[in-house]
């Protein structure tokens, strides 16, 4: 089921300032595609998720859920979350304590004509789905949290909603769970074939479930686009930043050179892509992926982006060292394999790809 | 653990120390021959007392009174606080403080108002009725059963409110909000998961108010007495009150009905809600409680509760502030305007002894409600968290003189004090007090603990804090709204305590509540009218103040 | 004040050993009297403006008042110097050996000889009991003229009265009206009662509460004390004259072991000065036993008043349940 979102703007007043949590948001969401927003916390995230679902009333704009209109401020229409047929899960799960697995599953059903035996059925179906089968009868408040997720998970999947939507559900699970259950939602969305609408401000939550992120920032999305387009290709620096450790070089354009650009910086001529085709003596900020640097010998003439340095500090993570080269005032951050005899303080040289580095605005 | 094992000890022997004297006190009393002598032991008094004809009777209208004001209280309490903490009513602070007024009003003042709007004669409201409708007879009675039930209902409303409001105010809207996605209406989810979620709560309200109404004196003797209808506190004060020489022991032992009564109750309370450990809804996380837009409905709804709390509660107030510039109760007419002056007021409050009791009350109140809700942390932690036998045992101790019928518990205080330096001074008030409304500090704070998980308190003590600091850093400022309804339960029932005081005041000693007695017992309505807003403005004042000190420390809890 | 005082003291030292000694009195610096009567701040004010010994006013209860101070005294911690109350219960603690049976005030002298017959207690007034109306709301031709006339089924819903199978006083007071034949016979008293019953008085805990709902117009009649006439003013009350006034004596005595025994007795004899009893009289309404001093209620100084017999619990318990069968029939 398609969704998209016109001009929506949500304000709140507190404490006598104005608060803009959406701003002017536009967005399509196409149909059986795994959709994240992705942002830092305060970016208004939540709060959009919240007004597909209806738990937000927005000040303006318009939300369509298929065919049907579900908010629009114009023609005065706001649908309440229970007449949207959704699945949602919660943050916190929202598992009702005074109920057994049962009733939890059960409940979107009871609330629609559905018989006894069916709903029996269903649930019973959908537990297996999230491999709960005969939990049936256990009390709510004895699951564990990883349980709890799946009750959740269940809860949201037994009506056949349209769409689910999914606030941060793995935040409250540890590291090694989260990292197993992440893939395992990603295979079981996909199996499904149903639109999912997933926020979070985990970005390797995002890169690894979606097919496609969006970045929200201020309450505005500021881009769009499959995960490795966001990863190696973003717009801004900004992005660029959220979506993965980089090194951010200030730097104005100096000559272009097809898809390239060389691009002064004040650790040198840079020459990097231009995707976005920068003009001449624009300022820029060019990006380079910590994973792409590597260290050089200094007489390799024929390197497009050689630099000269020092080993400023190593930290051993056991796959590798995270390494800060110190070029001139400027520091940049690689890694380096356990492998190689340097130490701090070493004279080093590194090099990077011209197509590895990107150029994006400021 | 035995740290907690030994806060169990420690505040078992505390608070069995300041509740089972007394008790024992009477327990002995109720067995032996002679009067307060310990001297022979018999079962006569128990064999008088339960074999009185009319004791069936008595005990049906107890059995309906409470369970009727429990009701009422409830369902009133919980209508107000899901309007005052879910909703964009508007006048939302008017509407909180509306609902725990009845508790800063002397009881005896309230029911003797609503005896002057509702009795059959020429009851105010029943005139105006008769009047409107052209009716032949008076539409209400209120010295009946459900005269008795409404008024006491409203008087127990703050108590149940004051549970009530925390609950809400700190219920995890997620599992609401989940319900309406899966598809459940707004009343669905009330019926299906708001109220089954606050069990606890409720439960704990009720029970409360039924353990209150057992012991309460005013509404039965103001309007039960005139409509001849007899519950325990009634029939134990015919009891005394037939001869002289007043036999407390035969008190005693039909007390223990109602004490009996009242442990049952408890466990059973602790019976039901043994799964409600694990009813968490404070995450580690802020929570905003999001508020229900009651968007047409909104100002309908604010006319309804508007006309409710006017009828309820402000008009017998209103009444109070007639009378307190009248020479003597009379009709509203032009006559009793022209007849209106400030002399009440002027004797209230040039009476040296009024001046004196003001000062105690509002001592006792401010004094006792502080060192009763901290040693009510203590004890509602325990209850709540520890849940050992120990615990169990500690939450009926703490319930045993409150749910004593009040004119027996303060004989037996009184038997316990005379043993004790402490007899004839203003310590003996404040000791008490404390043992006496122990639970009005524990309930509102358990209800608070339950809602708190353990992971907040167990990362605390991970890091390094004690028992002690962990209460103080931690506990303590996520029980603020306990806190400061334990407080206001507390400060406002000590300010117009009158059970225990009426016994253990003497001269130097004297509290506002019996300075309203006496007022009363000279027929002195004016004065006493006077000196129960008086009271009202002290106890209002105290609340608003709290009330304000308590936003201001979880304002600073969620910013910093 | 200061003169009656000093005259007082003079004719206390003068004609009796045992009569206070107002140095020692002053030495020992406080009395306290415990008393159910009300309204008599000013006059332990005046005391202790005159003397300069603190008058200490604890009011208790009469339900209590046996339970107190029997509470108290055993434990040795009475600090009652004067104890004031209805006869039966001064009655009850002088058979718990509570009172002081030695000290005989010289002004009891002034007092009718049956009311100081026993020894220790001092009869001083009469808790007198009579109906009383609203005086705007009841025209003078249908005020009660006899007891018989309050069962008149004019009254129907317009009586209020202490609950007559419970409030001690009150069973008292009925069953003083057979004993003192105010009725011709015994049957003219039950149909009394029973006329009194089914005009369905409404009840209430004990005297005080009963003038509001009068003055309030409420009901008309109270069974009450015309006391209420002197200590509410301003109340449109007035009392009705039916017959003989019947009341419970009110007593005065020396508790054993005072803690401040001189100043006790200073106080027992100031309280049963002439001027006290006339203070009494006029500013708390009391029916009070000295010779030629009524209370300021027209008519009061013609009034027969006679003190009811002490009844024992055992009887007022017996006489409750018969009065219980009466005004409770359904």
């Amino acid at each position: 089921m398609q969704i998209s979102i016109r001009g929506l703007t949500k304000i709140y007043q507190t404490e006598g300032k104005t608060f803009r949590a959406l701003d002017d948001v536009n967005l399509t969401i196409d149909a059986n595609t795994i959709f994240t927003l992705l942002g830092p916390s305060g970016c208004g995230k939540t709060t959009l998720l919240r007004s597909i679902v209806g738990l937000e009333n927005p000040d303006s704009g318009e939300i369509r859920i298929g065919d049907e209109i579900v908010f629009s401020s114009e023609k005065n229409i706001y649908l309440p979350p229970e007449k949207r047929g959704l699945g949602m899960v919660f943050q916190t799960y929202a598992i009702w304590p005074h109920m057994d697995v049962f009733n939890n599953v059960a409940y979107p059903l009871q609330n629609q004509n559905v018989s006894k035996e069916e709903i029996k059925k269903r649930v019973a179906e959908t537990l297996a789905l999230v491999q709960l089968g005969g939990y049936e009868n256990r009390p709510a408040t004895k699951l564990s949290g990883g349980q709890q997720q799946r009750v959740a998970l269940a809860r949201a999947l037994v009506a056949k909603p349209k769409v689910i939507l999914f606030d941060e559900p793995l935040s409250n699970l540890d590291a090694k769970l989260r990292e197993e259950t992440r893939k395992e939602l990603r295979a079981f969305l996909s199996e499904l074939g149903i639109t999912a609408i997933y926020v979070t401000h985990d970005r390797i939550e995002a890169l690894a479930l979606s097919d496609v992120i969006a970045v929200m920032r201020s309450g505005k999305i500021i881009e769009k686009g499959d995960p490795h387009k966001i990863y190696f290709r973003p717009d801004s620096q900004f992005v660029a930043d959220f979506i993965g450790r980089a090194n951010l070089l200030a730097g104005t354009i100096g000559t272009c050179e097809g898809e390239f650009a060389l691009v002064e910086t004040a650790i040198g001529k840079i020459k990097a892509m231009n995707p976005k085709a920068f003009p001449v003596n624009t300022k820029v900020v060019v990006c380079v992926r910590p994973e792409f640097i590597r260290l050089s010998s200094l007489r390799d003439e024929r390197e497009n982006n050689l630099f000269k340095g020092i080993m400023q500090h190593l930290v051993f993570i056991g796959e590798a060292y995270e390494a800060d080269i110190k070029i001139g005032d400027t520091l940049l951050t690689t890694t380096v394999s356990p492998t190689k005899s340097i130490q701090e303080g070493d004279e080093i040289a590194i090099a990077f790809d011209a197509q590895h580095a990107f150029i994006v605005s400021e | 653990m035995p740290q907690r094992g030994n806060l169990t000890l420690h505040l078992v022997v505390i608070v069995g120390f300041l509740t089972l004297c007394p008790v024992l006190m009477l327990l002995l009393g109720s067995f032996m021959e002679g009067f307060g002598e310990f001297n022979g032991l018999t079962v006569q008094k128990y064999v008088t007392a339960y074999t009185d004809p009319g004791l069936q009777e008595m005990f049906v209208n107890t059995l309906i009174f409470t369970l009727g004001s429990a009701t009422v209280a409830t369902t009133l309490a919980l209508f107000l606080a899901y309007m005052n903490t879910r909703t964009n009513i508007p006048f939302k602070f008017a509407f909180k403080v509306i609902s725990i007024v009845p508790m800063m009003i002397p009881h005896i003042l309230f029911c003797v108002s609503w005896a002057l709007l509702l009795n059959p004669s020429n009851g105010i409201l029943n005139k105006l009725f008769m009047d409107l409708f052209g009716l032949e007879n008076a539409p209400f009675n209120i010295y009946s059963l459900w005269g008795m039930i409404m008024v006491e209902g409203l008087l127990d409303l703050p108590i149940a409110y004051l549970i009530l409001a925390p609950a809400m105010q700190s219920f995890d809207v997620s599992l609401e909000e989940s319900s309406k996605v899966c598809g459940a209406t707004n009343w669905k989810t009330l019926f299906r998961i708001t109220l089954p979620v606050l069990r606890p709560a409720i439960l704990a309200a009720i029970i409360l108010v039924i353990v209150r109404s057992l012991a309460s004196f005013a509404a039965p003797s103001v309007l039960g007495i005139p409509g001849r209808i007899y519950v325990l506190p009634t029939h134990i004060y015919r009891m005394i009150s037939t001869g002289f020489s007043a036999d407390y022991g035969q008190a005693a032992a039909i007390g223990m009905s109602a004490l009996a009564a009242s442990i049952v109750l408890i466990y059973l309370y602790r019976y039901l809600t043994s799964e409600s450990s694990r009813y968490v809804t404070i995450s580690g996380r802020g929570f905003k409680p999001s508020v229900i837009d009651l968007k047409q409905y909104k100002y309908p709804l604010f006319t309804l509760v508007g006309v409710l709390s006017f009828v309820l509660i402000v008009l017998p107030i209103i009444v109070l502030l007639y009378a307190s510039f009248l020479p003597y109760i009379m009709v509203p007419s032009l006559k009793a305007f022209s007849m209106m002056s400030l002399q009440n007021w002027n004797e209230v409050l040039s009476d040296p002894i009024s001046l004196l009791s003001l000062k105690n009350s509002l001592m006792l109140g401010i004094g006792g409600a502080t060192l009763g809700v901290m040693l009510s942390i203590l004890v509602a932690y325990v209850i709540v968290k520890v849940r050992t036998k120990l615990s169990g045992v500690l939450e009926s101790l703490s319930f045993l003189s409150f749910s004593f019928p009040g004119i027996v518990v303060g004989v037996g205080f009184m038997w316990f004090f005379v043993q004790t330096p402490l007899y004839g001074t203003i310590w003996a008030l404040l000791i008490g007090y404390i043992a006496t409304y122990l639970p009005y500090g524990i309930r509102p704070m358990s209800s608070a603990f339950v809602q708190i998980h353990a992971s907040l308190e167990e990362s605390s003590r991970v890091s390094g804090a004690g028992a002690f600091t962990t209460m103080k850093r931690i506990v303590v400022p996520l029980l603020i709204p306990g806190i400061v309804s334990g407080w206001i339960l507390m400060a406002t029932m000590f300010v117009r305590e009158l059970t225990l005081s009426v016994v253990l005041s003497r001269p130097g000693s004297e509290v506002l509540a019996v300075q309203i007695l006496r007022f009363s017992e000279d027929g002195l309505w004016g004065q006493l009218s006077a000196l129960g807003i008086i009271m009202i403005v002290i106890s209002s004042t105290l609340v608003v103040v709290v009330t304000w000190i308590g936003n201001h420390f979880s304002g600073m809890n969620v910013k910093g | 004040m200061q003169k009656f005082l000093s005259c007082l003291l003079g004719v206390a030292v003068a004609t009796s050993v045992y009569a206070a000694d107002v140095v020692k009195a002053k030495k020992e610096g406080t009395a306290n009297l415990y008393a159910n009567i009300t309204a008599i701040e000013p006059l332990m004010e005046a005391f202790s403006q005159s003397t300069g010994i603190k008058a200490l006013y604890t009011r208790v209860s009469t339900a209590k008042y046996v339970s107190t101070v029997l509470t108290e005294h055993m434990a040795g911690k009475l600090q009652a110097d004067l104890l004031q109350g209805p006869l039966p219960v001064l009655q009850i603690l002088k058979d718990k050996g509570v009172i002081d049976t030695n000290y005989v005030s010289p002004l009891a002298a002034g007092y009718p000889d049956w009311a100081v017959k026993e020894a220790g207690i001092v009869q001083f007034a009469i808790e007198y009991v009579a109906p009383i109306y609203n005086t705007q709301l009841v025209k003078e031709a249908d005020v009660p003229k006899s007891y018989a006339d309050l069962a008149d089924p004019k009254w129907k819903d317009k009586i209020v009265m202490p609950d007559p199978s419970s409030h001690a006083t009150t069973i008292s007071w009925l069953v003083g009206l057979k004993e003192a034949k105010v009725f011709e016979n015994d049957d003219a008293w039950m149909a009394f009662l029973k006329g009194l019953s089914a005009n369905k008085p409404m009840f209430v805990k004990s005297f005080s509460p009963t003038p509001a709902p009068v003055e309030s117009g409420e009901k008309l009649i109270a069974i009450s004390m015309p006391k209420y006439i002197i200590t509410k003013p301003k109340s449109p009350l007035g009392w009705a004259n039916v017959g003989p006034i019947l009341g419970s004596p009110r007593g005065i005595s020396v508790a054993k072991n005072a803690p401040h025994p001189e100043a006790a007795r200073l106080l027992m004899d100031y309280w049963l000065s002439r001027d006290t009893m006339k203070t009494l009289a006029s500013k708390v309404g009391e029916y009070v036993l000295t010779p030629g001093i009524y209370p300021p209620i027209a008519g009061m100084d013609k009034a027969q008043v006679i003190p009811i017999r002490e009844l024992s619990d055992d009887e007022i318990k017996t006489w409750g349940n018969t009065f219980k069968q009466i005004f409770y029939a359904k």
